[in-house]
């Protein structure tokens, strides 16, 4: 499994524990909004924030929150993959 | 016909914007075609320099109150370094990286600064009347407008997204007078490239969204007109002659504020719950002008006001009420506080991010939107407007910090297990809760001449006290 997989199994299994409890979908679609989708709400992207903060080291507040690297898991792991390259 | 037909052709009418055929059909268009994205930003480009100049030069009346700024030079020589300044700001943005580590960390501070060292500038020089003094008053009473605006290109800049972009990209959302207020609607750079339709069929789309809002804005200014005449007794409605005069005679929130009638108690609530219908519908009905043109535009964005009343929680209210303030009041407070402060006190950190958004910027960004009280430093006439919303802003950060934390907890458990009416019942008594916070609240936002302890001694009578 390489680094980029395991991120994003990490990744998704987190996100299973901050999910809507209404969200019905078995399988997260990597590409789409994930407030968009229905999978989570607003509030718990400062969940995500604190997540990548813990488990990557990501330092907001250098760089500042964009809401659009938190938009996806795909851009999730993005942001994951440039703070790993920098 | 039977309900389900009903509904299924309710729908079908409602959600025309949806229709493949209609889609499919519209998308064939010669201008749909025509109209690729980058013709619809050159459109928006030159578009945006008309409404510009226009608009600098044709609020000259509405300050003339507060400067003599007679000379039409003086608009014209401010129209250019208004230019001028947008443009060294896009040079500012596209070269980020090379700014001093204290500006790229805080470009929005350091641009509010540049613009307060100017106001601090012109308030010493107030006395003396002269061309550069009127130049520099029409530069900062246009500068609050931009200020937001120029404040997400900045954004664009710090997140490293407007490296490669051009002038025209960003003038035309920041420059237009597309609507009276100092909130953008559709955001910045960022977030209308990612909307932006691409092809003829989403543009078809997106038009037909736009329409949709569009004839959303007449449906509301219809409901407003006979609320107005029906509860209200507005003889201006173009209804109250359709009810032959009669009328509720509910009063408004500012006329109880100004205690111009005796009113009984259960009215008073009455009429707060009313003001929250009519602000919110009001709302709707403007914000629906603004996104609609701009989804013509083929900008596929959020609407600004998406079914507020419907909200279960506060945090939902807000979020759902005036979205792009919101947005702006998170992207430019909440976030930078959330990423910067407390980071190993999870519950102080939300909080003060939320202070940071719904009492600090939100205090903030109604100081600036009186611009004209503000460039003659009138603080008089700036406390009367704004004390009492330091109330509510006080007020709706407890409401918002409340909510947020109590969702946070709950995120975790699994849904409510009843359902059918217990579970109806468990909604309307959360809706009914977020009606009466924000109409209860929404009593220190509404402007009147009463002082706080007037107004305070008003609002605990709200509650027999």
């Amino acid at each position: 499994m390489t680094d980029k997989e395991r991120s994003r199994q990490e990744l998704v299994d987190f996100l299973r524990t901050i999910q809507r409890p209404d969200y019905s979908h078995a399988v997260i679609d990597e590409e789409s909004g994930l407030v968009e989708s229905g999978l989570i709400d607003s509030l718990a992207l400062l969940q995500i924030v604190t997540y990548l903060e813990q488990a990557y080291g990501v330092d907001f507040s250098e760089r500042g929150i964009d809401p659009e690297d938190l938009r996806s898991v795909n851009s999730i792991l993005d942001l994951i993959a440039r703070e790993a390259a920098s | 016909m039977n309900l389900t037909a009903l509904s299924t052709a309710y729908r079908s009418v409602s959600q025309f914007h949806e229709n493949d055929r209609l889609i499919a059909w519209l998308s064939g268009q010669p201008w749909v075609i025509w109209l690729t994205p980058e013709r619809r930003k050159s459109v928006l480009f030159y578009g945006a320099i008309i409404a510009g100049t226009v608009g600098v030069f044709s609020r000259k009346a509405k300050w003339r109150d507060y400067r003599a700024l007679t000379p039409w030079l003086e608009h014209g020589l401010a129209f250019l370094i208004l230019l001028g300044v947008l443009f060294a700001l896009y040079r500012a943005t596209v070269r980020f990286k090379q700014w001093p580590a204290a500006v790229r960390r805080r470009p929005q501070i350091c641009f509010h600064l540049i613009f307060w060292l100017l106001l601090a500038l012109l308030w010493f020089f107030a006395a003396s009347e002269g061309f550069f003094i009127g130049v520099l008053s029409v530069i900062l009473l246009s500068f609050p407008y931009l200020l937001w605006r120029a404040g997400y290109m900045l954004l664009s800049g710090q997140r490293g997204k407007a490296q490669n972009s051009r002038f025209r990209d960003h003038l035309f959302y920041i420059w237009p007078i597309w609507d009276g207020t100092n909130t953008p609607p559709g955001k910045g750079y960022d977030y209308l490239s990612r909307t932006m339709a691409q092809t003829p069929d989403s543009y078809a789309r997106t038009v037909l969204g736009g329409l949709k809002l569009l004839l959303l804005v007449a449906l509301w200014k219809i409901v407003l007109e006979l609320i107005a005449a029906l509860i209200y007794g507005d003889p201006k409605s173009p209804f109250s002659a359709l009810f032959h005069g009669y009328t509720f005679g509910l009063p408004r929130v500012k006329q109880i504020l100004g205690r111009q009638m005796a009113i009984p108690l259960l009215q008073i609530w009455l009429s707060l719950y009313l003001e929250l219908i009519w602000e919110t519908l009001s709302l709707a009905a403007k914000g629906h002008v603004w996104v609609g043109v701009i989804r013509l535009f083929g900008f596929n964005i959020f609407r600004n006001t998406y079914k507020p009343l419907l909200a279960q929680t506060v945090v939902e209210f807000w979020n759902r009420y005036y979205y792009y303030f919101k947005e702006l009041m998170m992207e430019c407070f909440f976030l930078p506080t959330y990423a910067r402060y407390f980071r190993d006190l999870p519950v102080l950190r939300v909080v003060a991010a939320i202070f940071a958004a719904a009492f600090v910027g939100n205090m903030y960004y109604h100081l600036l939107q009186h611009k004209e009280q503000l460039v003659v430093g009138d603080w008089n006439g700036l406390w009367s407007l704004l004390g009492a919303r330091s109330i509510y802003c006080a007020l709706l950060t407890a409401g918002i910090a409340i909510s947020m934390l109590r969702q946070q907890r709950q995120r975790s458990r699994p849904p409510a297990a009843h359902d059918g009416p217990a579970r109806q019942l468990c909604i309307l008594r959360r809706i009914a809760f977020v009606w009466t916070f924000f109409a209860v609240i929404n009593f220190w936002n509404v402007i009147a001449p009463v002082s706080i302890a007037e107004r305070a001694q008003l609002f605990f009578s709200l509650f027999g006290l």
